[in-house]
């Protein structure tokens, strides 16, 4: 390194210095406190047992946590994935002129400023037997009462949550994935046309590969705030076993306020398996893009 | 062989009328150019004989058959893009392969007309490229051999010289060409240089507004051009207005010159006429008085290497006058000037 690229690069970090500090303290701090109270270290509960696995020991022994874990991933998964292809078909459809398309580019980002308990409120009022498509279908005469629709909410295939999930990011998928393909232009996908391509060729072998980093980022933010909410799971799911954030809230508001570092090793065993996938995701990406010979 | 033909068609977008009533007949094998400025509807032509657009009215023919509703992929057109829309994930050889791998040839043809394609466009060294790591005049040829690896019926490309430095234009324009003569391939390109049009044309088309103002030879539209913008497109300066005095005088500012008779000019008619740079004769005296002599004094010199042209003050009047720089006048002098009868054009107006 020359003089004058250290000096860059010393710059780069000044420059770079007010950002990481507050990264560095309430976020970095946040979870060392909470990596602390989770092996034992709570001496304001007047517990001070540090260091002490027991707490992910118990957790991770008892075979609910797996099942709750698994309801977690599954329900994170299964809606990203849904969201990722209904906001990538919507987006494809965006970029194409079609009558009365300024007025849908309006309507379909309304869910991203309607708060999650409206969505999860929108749900119950819908989807919830008794509620308003129960009624419609039996008016339809396709069950005699409404009380005969099929449990959606309340389960553990989690239908609600993952409606709620998908309703509410959709257009936020959507939105970034449209925004990638205004950069692109549509100039590769009519020169794949013109040398013979159909469609599919089109979408999978020009077009998605173009989106993938718009894909990758947003589905990264989808997925992350699934495996980490609360709310939803919490009022639509289909109670014992949880999902872990909500495990991780009863613990929270046990009377035996001990529990909370059962809590708090829930929350960091969250954390942990959150980051793996993350990163494993990241990762496999990174080494497609170099493989593009993007660096 | 493929033979393209435009019977008045028009396109819009929204109220706008990009492409008026435009006919054009391009025989197979011909390299026609379509010339004119900015925004004239230069590329909406060529992407309405792709496919990529669909003409409003009108129809557009391949060999007599109307394709008009045909879909883009089945036109079995060309296509290199004024921006060359490489695909920037994939390296020159998947660029250039991807033609054939959609068509489903087979590995081993691909690769075979992959090697020999590469090797015309002097690609081979940079085949594990991305289109990121290529200079200008590269990504080019990466847009040429992409589109002729699929042997289109018909070639267009859109301004494909005009991202490139003044040599490595040479060089393409003379690659095109050399290209275009050993397929026979019919191609069209567009350029929005008259100097490249008539290097490179059989015939040009200039369009001015969605209208097609004159479709000839290169030589014609250059000497012969129908209307004041081509002859002002075509980098005539000298245009003066005049009247037809006879089958074959004209008065003009300058005074009376001599010309061949034009068929729809009648005696009296208001007509521009136009004498190009080159054609004027310049001399220094003794001055002899027959012919469509005029007198003049240089007022100024523009060198331009191979020519210069002057501008000389003529009855009140500035005519340009250009030369071979073998030999230099100054400034000041006096000169007379002459044109033979057959280089004097006239003009409507
Ligand atoms: N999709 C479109 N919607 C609306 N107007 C368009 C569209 N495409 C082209 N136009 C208009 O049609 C006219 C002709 O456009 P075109 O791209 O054919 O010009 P051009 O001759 O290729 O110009 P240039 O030399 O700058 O490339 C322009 O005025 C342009 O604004
Ligand atoms: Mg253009």
């Amino acid at each position: 390194m020359t003089a004058r690229e250290r000096r860059t690069r010393i710059l780069q970090m000044l420059q770079l210095l007010p950002i990481l500090s507050v990264l560095v303290i309430l976020f970095g701090g946040a979870l060392v406190m909470a990596l602390l109270q989770s092996l034992g270290f709570a001496p304001w509960f007047g517990i001070n047992t540090f260091p002490d696995f027991s707490h992910f020991g118990s957790l991770w022994g008892s075979q609910t946590f797996w099942v709750s874990l698994w309801l977690t991933l599954y329900y994170a998964t299964v809606s990203t994935l849904l969201a990722l292809v209904f906001g990538t078909i919507l987006a494809l459809a965006l970029i194409k002129a079609f009558p009365g398309k300024w007025l849908y580019k309006y309507l379909y980002k309304l869910p991203l400023m309607i708060p999650y308990t409206v969505g999860i409120a929108l749900a119950v009022i819908m989807l919830s037997s008794g509620g308003v498509l129960s009624r419609i279908v039996a008016f339809a005469g396709l069950i005699d009462d409404p009380g005969q629709f099929p449990q959606i909410l309340k389960t553990h295939y989690g239908w609600g949550i993952i409606a709620v999930y998908v309703w509410k990011q959709t257009p936020f998928i959507t939105l970034a994935v449209y925004a990638v393909l205004l950069g692109i232009g549509r100039e590769t996908e009519e020169a794949a046309a013109i040398l013979g391509a159909r469609r599919g060729a089109i979408f999978f072998r020009v077009t998605l590969p173009q989106i993938l980093p718009g894909i990758v980022s947003s589905t990264l933010i989808c997925f992350a705030f699934n495996v980490g909410a609360f709310e939803a799971p919490f009022i639509l799911g289909g109670g014992f076993p949880d999902t872990l954030p909500v495990v991780a809230w009863r613990y929270f508001n046990d009377a035996d306020y001990t529990l909370q570092l059962q809590g708090m090793a829930t929350v960091v065993s969250i954390g942990i398996v959150a980051g793996v996938i993350l990163f494993a995701y990241l990762w496999v990406y990174r080494r497609y893009e170099r493989r593009m010979g993007r660096h | 062989m493929t033979q393209v033909r435009l019977n008045s068609v028009r396109k819009q977008f929204g109220n706008f009328v990009a492409i008026e009533n435009l006919d054009l007949d391009i025989s197979s094998g011909e390299l026609v150019a379509l010339l004119g400025p900015s925004g004239c509807g230069k590329t909406t032509t060529l992407r309405m004989i792709s496919g990529l657009e669909r003409p409003s009215n009108g129809a557009i023919l391949f060999n007599g058959k109307d394709v008009s509703e045909q879909a883009v992929q089945d036109r079995n057109v060309g296509m290199v893009f004024q921006r060359y829309a490489l695909f920037p994930h994939m390296t020159v050889e998947k660029n250039v392969a991807f033609g054939p791998s959609v068509r489903g040839e087979s590995k081993a043809e691909i690769a075979r007309r992959l090697d020999e394609i590469l090797e015309v466009v002097q690609l081979t060294p940079f085949r594990t490229r991305f289109p990121a790591q290529l200079s200008g005049g590269q990504m080019q040829r990466v847009a040429v051999a992409r589109t002729l690896i699929t042997k289109p019926s018909i070639l267009m490309m859109d301004e494909p010289l005009a991202n490139l430095d003044t040599k490595l234009r040479v060089e393409m324009r003379r690659f095109i060409r050399d290209l275009q003569q050993r397929l026979g391939i019919t191609t069209i390109f567009v350029t929005h240089d008259q100097i490249e049009a008539m290097e490179l044309a059989d015939r040009v088309a200039v369009i001015f507004d969605g209208h097609l103002a004159q479709y000839d030879t290169p030589e014609r539209i250059y000497r012969y051009p129908r209307s004041l913008d081509v002859a002002d497109f075509m980098g005539a300066t000298n245009i003066y207005p005049g009247k037809v005095l006879s089958r074959n005088r004209v008065s003009t500012a300058l005074g009376e010159i001599d010309c061949l008779h034009q068929d729809d000019r009648s005696v009296g008619e208001s007509v521009q006429v136009l004498l190009r740079a080159e054609a004027l004769d310049m001399s220094t005296g003794p001055f002899t008085s027959e012919g469509s002599g005029m007198r003049g004094r240089i007022k100024a010199r523009d060198f331009f290497g191979a020519s210069v042209t002057y501008r000389v003050a003529c009855n009140d009047q500035e005519i340009d006058v250009t030369e071979n720089a073998r030999r230099m006048r100054d400034v000041g002098d006096d000169v007379h000037l002459q044109i033979a009868p057959e280089q004097v054009w006239l003009l409507s107006g």
